[in-house]
């Protein structure tokens, strides 16, 4: 008989300390430099409690940028969620599923081009004189909608999230498109005999038989909502002026422009605790999210 | 589970052991008897990039035990870098710096060794430098940068355009709007100007400012413990910049200061606000190229001749372990050699002095140098003047004024909200 040994379940447990020590530790250091005033350059650092918090929920720069992150999070969840869920389930219908392969690369490849490269690709999309998009839109006679859509506080935000969404829609979609490959398409054959119409047979089978993608799909999205910083920053850098200023691009202005580390540490703990929210809400929601 | 355990071990033993090797080898190099320097710039694009890339290689050569270890990121990015990383224990031997306020801020942190001995030990070094490119790297008395280059902002216009339209460069305000107006009246794009980056902005609004508020009132508001902001002229200079308006293109938030450089210099635009360092981006135009001064403007109680510009240098980490190797470098840097080349291959003007002469310069280039060194006063640039976070609500909200979004008055106020904190802090 193979003796059990004592040591070896606690060498299972060494990525979990060390997931501790590099992820929790840092966190809650955070909590607590928040609580201090401090630069790169003082070498000391002036305690103030919870100053920095009184003067962020005062700041108004603070709440828009956390306006645009709640913009970004409900266009995200309508495009990239259930847009997602569309395009995987017109991809997986019988008719199309023949073709999907060169659809699905289509979709995905945006996800896989560096974020970078993207952003420098859409800022000359979105040039007013010579940019592809203006120029498309002056060229079929809409000329009063060729805006200069990253220069105008009005419509920077939103072009900024339109770019996100380009990128992420296939990689939700691809998610989809692995869920509904699993469900038995005896179902559907059911529903055709029964009568039932594509869209029906979308709301009725589909989409319940999807619940727990949309779970992941809506917490993937919702976080990533409240923490993009690639695109925001490279197309608009936050503006103009402050217009398409988001939580993450804010704290990296005031810690590393503005050399203001505590208050950056205290819009980083609001972050921690908005998509904590959102992560044991969704839970409670989904109800835990096992499969059943 | 012998096995498992075994396999474990080695592997953690393993790791542990790459851990901190790795560790050891940022702090000084593998090769033995060598100095290693780490020298970062902000310049990763040409032609500037070549251009210290040769002068270190030079630098090696003429210095086999020394190893210089060259980084360079980009301007925005480069101010928020350098602020981290003079903030670890392993700080960049030497390191670029814009002059006045934002070297103070490495100054006033004890991240900038102090160079005064330096330069007086060695007056024949020194000497060939411009003393007032010198002056904005002095605080207290002491010297703690070397200025590698010297520049001023200036509207540049096309001279073919202002002939066939009569106009002549402007001396006031008044003339300025003039010429702007019959320029739009014929169809021209009178002013290009590319807003996306803030930093166009502060040359302007720094421009009207020192032109408008008296000199006694501005030191006092760009001085950390005392700025106010709070004259009334500084709502006036940023009225000044909204009359502008109407001349520029359309859309300036939209365009970087690039692009709107090329429409100056393939004459879309007949005229633009640059640094005479861009003269030789402009590359061969095909109109003949003119320059002039900011006017004057009129009611202003600033000094209606001064230059808006600063030199570009190099300071030196107070954490150094090798500061004589790290001067070496910095004088090789300012040789007459060397800055004829910096000249010759970056069309930026040295601060050495007689580096930009006849063989390597264009007629347009002296006679920027000529205005730069008999300028009565250099206004140093506006951003680099006031703490970050002034600027930052001085900046921001002006941009939005172009939008038409904010009012200068709002923009004063939130500027005044920043001045108090950064007083505060200052006091302590």
């Amino acid at each position: 008989m193979i003796k059990p040994d004592k040591f070896v379940p606690y060498l299972y447990l060494l990525p979990a300390l060390v997931f501790l020590l590099l992820v929790y530790i840092p966190i809650f250091q955070n909590i607590g430099d928040s609580m201090y005033n401090w630069s790169t350059f003082s070498p000391d650092k002036a305690f103030v409690g919870m100053d920095n918090y009184f003067t962020l929920f005062k700041d108004p720069v603070f709440y828009e940028a956390l306006k645009n992150n709640i913009l970004y999070a409900v266009i995200s969840i309508v495009f990239q969620v259930f847009g997602g869920l569309i395009v995987a389930a017109v991809l997986e219908d019988k008719l199309i599923r023949k073709f999907s392969p060169i659809f699905r690369t289509v979709y995905f490849l945006p996800v896989v081009v560096s974020m970078t490269v993207i952003a420098l690709l859409f800022s000359f999309f979105y040039n007013p004189e010579v940019g592809l998009l203006n120029q498309f839109l002056k060229m079929i006679g809409l000329n009063n909608l060729a805006l200069p859509w990253l220069g105008d506080s009005e419509t920077a935000i939103y072009a900024v999230i339109a770019v996100s969404q380009w990128q992420s829609i296939g990689y939700i979609a691809m998610l989809y498109i692995v869920s509904i490959q699993k469900i038995s398409p005896e179902l559907y054959e059911a529903a055709e005999m029964d009568g039932a119409n594509k869209i029906k047979t979308f709301f009725h089978i589909t989409v319940p038989a999807t619940k727990e993608m949309t779970f992941v799909a809506v917490i993937l999205t919702l976080t990533g909502a409240f923490t993009v910083f690639n695109e925001p920053y490279i197309l608009t850098g936050g503006g103009p002026g402050t217009s398409s200023e988001v939580l993450s691009t804010y704290l990296y202005k005031t810690a590393f422009s503005k050399d203001m580390m505590g208050y950056a540490s205290a819009i980083a703990t609001v972050i921690l605790i908005i998509t904590l929210l959102i992560s044991l809400v969704q839970m409670k929601i989904f109800k835990t999210g096992k499969e059943d | 589970m012998r096995k498992t355990k075994l396999i474990f071990a080695s592997f953690l033993s393993l790791s542990l052991m790459l851990g901190g090797c790795s560790g050891e080898r940022t702090s000084s190099e593998s090769d033995v008897g060598k100095t290693t320097l780490t020298f970062f710039h902000r310049w990763p694009k040409e032609p500037e990039k070549t251009y210290f890339n040769e002068v270190v290689k030079e630098f090696e050569k003429q210095n086999p035990d020394i190893h210089i270890k060259t980084e360079a990121v980009l301007n925005d990015s480069y101010k928020d870098k350098i602020k981290v990383m003079t903030g670890t224990n392993n700080p960049p031997d030497i390191y670029f710096s814009w002059s006045d306020e934002f070297a103070s801020q490495f100054v006033r942190g004890n991240k900038a060794l102090d160079l005064t001995s330096y330069y007086k030990n060695d007056p024949t070094w020194s000497s060939q430098l411009v003393p007032s490119q010198v002056k904005p790297y002095t605080f207290n008395d002491k010297v703690y940068g070397v200025p590698v280059t010297m520049d001023g902002k200036m509207f540049f216009y096309n001279k073919d355009v202002f002939e066939k339209l009569n106009i002549h460069p402007p001396k006031t305000w008044n003339d300025f709007i003039d010429v702007l107006k019959v320029l739009k009246k014929n169809n021209y794009t009178a002013l290009q100007f590319g807003s996306q980056d803030t930093w166009t902005i502060s040359h302007y609004v720094g421009t009207l400012n020192q032109r408008l508020v008296s000199p006694e009132v501005l030191a006092m508001d760009y001085n950390r413990k005392t700025g106010k902001f709070k004259d009334d002229d500084y709502i006036k200079a940023l009225e000044k910049f909204q009359e502008l308006l109407p001349y520029f293109n359309e859309n300036t938030n939209s365009i970087d200061h690039e692009y709107a450089r090329q429409q100056f210099s393939n004459g879309k635009a007949p005229m633009f606000y640059a640094e005479t360092a861009e003269i030789k981006l402009f590359g061969p135009t095909k109109f003949e190229l003119g320059m002039f001064n900011f006017p004057e403007v009129e009611g202003g109680k600033g000094n209606p001749t001064n230059l808006t510009g600063s030199p570009e240098g190099f300071m030196v980490s107070s954490k150094t372990k090798h500061p004589k190797e790290a001067m070496e470098f910095l004088k090789f840097l300012t040789t007459k050699h060397m800055g004829e080349k910096l000249v010759t291959d970056v069309g930026k003007y040295s601060a050495v002095k007689g580096t930009v002469n006849e063989n390597n310069s264009s007629p347009e280039q002296l006679e920027a140098v000529q205005s730069i060194l008999n300028t009565e006063e250099m206004a140093p640039w506006f951003d680099m003047s006031i703490d970050a976070r002034i600027a930052d609500a001085y900046l921001t909200g002006t941009q939005m004024m172009l939008n038409g979004d904010k009012t200068p008055k709002q923009i004063m106020r939130d500027v005044q909200k920043a001045a108090d904190t950064v007083r505060f802090e200052a006091g302590k």
